[in-house]
């Protein structure tokens, strides 16, 4: 009955999506407006001001993905592709060890569990998991990108993609726009058959811009009107006085909501106890 | 316009039609598929109307993809024929997709339960495309298999083509130096007007919107490509809640330029 070679009925996709397990976000908040957490084989974008906590999530998120299957997680590898050089090794250790010590909280009696599964809980697997790529212009970021779909398939074990930031090189140095916004679309459905055909998460962050609109300056994110059409979630994180709010913006299954989150010493968690709050700095 | 056995000699080298042929064509074969969306449907006096391609434009996340969504599903579940849903940006949503056709009654007003469910979903067929290539090969595919009789689904045949989003595919290919992308745009709407048309298929694609200068938008993909959607249809969402707006840019039938508002349901 197939029309088409290798195209899949909606029913057999729907077993297939109800098998899949979603990325934790650290906040229960955060993962009850993303319909449980990041999905894989889609595409995510984050965006917010700069200190809103975008590259605390990407490396929340790029840490969460190696909880391992006994503990509810995925048990796989990230990459992480930092073009901005915000990515705190220091930082991203804390993060690790923010993760495993709530992970024994909640699996008290791990403690009786086989040597080899304690071995796993620690910070240092955690970071070795990490690939990481530093990019220093537009030309390695595109390199990057195209010689992903190579790398992963000698890596399968990678379950998600995290880039930050998407815009960071495409923003300084591009001066012919028509040029851009042909090389973003091309990088946007690369990463897309990634996402599908490796079944992981790809996570954009992404920087604001000011938009003219109906008279005003809106806060909008960058890269244009046509880049808002490459991902297939959108998140914005925002400041709400001085709480950290997330907003799905775009979703093909979810309604759009909103739900405020923290970052605390152990990473993203639920904004729940006021010591959990950072005072804004103007 | 074309009858859907297999065409011979005569019918491909200019077999003519009179006017009271064609009526009669449109008034048996020309039916209108709904999209399930009220507002939408009432707009476009029924309808999706076979032969025809149809485009849905407006900004990111105006609800371009939940138009295709119920689109799909209220045509699976009201058994009009198989649907072949092409996504580019990983947005078709199965589970979304189970929740309208759940709340969807079928012909008889009798609302679809359990195995009937995974009959309407196994009629939704779902394939990724993602480049200009993949979407030659893919049609390339169809039309074969749709002038090969004996390939059908179980008698059914498809009657919903569903690109989401064409812009996606050819925004890194047109503009520039280089004319073959343009070309290879054109040669799109050739095959897929061909299809519609020869098929007896109602075409619906997405298409964003690029900036047209002083903060308004319009419509991507040119002057070329306007002029292929027989209904080019541009939608946008209210910040933050689900009523959308409507707004006929093009219709070869009816007035252009009428307005309405509806909402996705939840």
């Amino acid at each position: 009955m197939s029309f088409v070679y290798g195209a899949q009925n909606a029913w057999d996709m729907l077993s297939d999506e109800q098998s899949q397990k979603h990325i934790t976000t650290g906040s229960g908040d955060l993962n009850h407006i993303l319909g449980g957490g990041i999905h894989c084989k889609e595409v995510t974008e984050i965006g917010g001001v700069p200190g809103v906590g975008k590259t605390q999530l990407g490396i929340q998120l790029a840490i969460n993905v190696q909880i391992p299957v006994e503990y509810g997680g995925l048990g796989g590898k990230a990459v992480y592709i930092d073009t901005e050089g915000s990515f705190m090794v220091e930082r991203v250790y804390q993060i690790a060890e923010g993760c495993i010590s709530d992970i024994l909280e909640h699996f008290p009696h791990s403690h009786d569990k086989s040597s080899s599964g304690q071995k796993q809980l620690q910070p240092e697997h955690f970071l070795a998991d990490i690939y990481y790529f530093r990019i220093c212009s537009y030309t390695e970021q595109i390199a990057a990108i195209n010689y992903l779909e190579k790398f992963l398939g000698e890596h399968k074990d990678v379950r998600i993609v995290i880039i930050d930031s998407v815009t960071f090189h495409f923003r300084q140095d591009f001066d012919d726009l028509a040029l851009r916004t042909r090389v973003l679309s091309g990088l946007s459905l690369k990463l897309m058959k990634i996402a599908k055909a490796y079944n992981l998460a790809v996570v954009l962050l992404n920087q604001v811009t000011t938009k003219f609109t109906e008279g005003s300056f809106q806060l909008a994110l960058a890269l244009g009107d046509s880049w808002s059409h490459s991902c297939t979630n959108r998140l914005i994180l925002y400041w709400n006085g001085n709480d950290r709010y997330a907003h799905l913006d775009k979703s093909p299954s979810l309604p759009v909501a909103s739900a405020p989150y923290a970052v605390t010493g152990k990473g993203v968690r639920d904004a729940v106890s006021p010591n959990h709050k950072r005072v804004r700095v103007a | 316009m074309m009858s859907q056995d297999q065409p011979s000699t005569e019918d491909r080298c200019g077999r003519f039609w009179n006017g009271m042929e064609l009526l009669k064509d449109v008034t048996e074969k020309k039916h209108l598929l709904p999209t399930g969306l009220e507002g939408i449907d009432t707009l476009l006096g029924g309808g999706l109307r076979r032969g025809h391609l149809t485009e849905v434009t407006g900004p990111s996340s105006s609800g371009k993809t939940q138009v295709c969504l119920h689109s799909a599903s209220l045509v699976a579940a009201k058994h009009l024929g198989v649907v072949m849903y092409l996504d580019t940006s990983n947005s078709f949503s199965p589970s979304r997709v189970a929740t309208i056709i759940d709340g969807t009654p079928d012909l008889f007003g009798h609302k679809a339960k359990g195995c009937e469910i995974e009959d309407v979903m196994r009629s939704i067929i779902c394939e990724s495309v993602f480049d200009i290539f993949a979407l030659f090969e893919v049609l390339n595919q169809l039309e074969i298999s749709l002038s090969n009789d004996k390939v059908n689904n179980g008698g059914s045949k498809i009657c919903l083509l569903i690109i989401d989003s064409i812009s996606s595919l050819l925004a890194p290919i047109i503009g520039g130096k280089y004319p073959q992308g343009r070309s290879m745009m054109i040669s799109v709407a050739m095959i897929l007007k061909k299809l519609a048309d020869e098929h007896n298929l109602s075409v619906l694609v997405t298409n964003h919107m690029v900036s047209a200068g002083n903060g308004a938008v319009k419509p991507a993909l040119g002057e070329s490509w306007k002029a292929v959607p027989h209904v080019r249809l541009v939608i946008s969402r209210e910040c933050r809640s689900n009523i959308c707006t409507a707004t006929v840019l093009k219709h070869t039938l009816l007035a252009s330029g009428s307005t309405v508002k509806f909402t996705v349901p939840s």
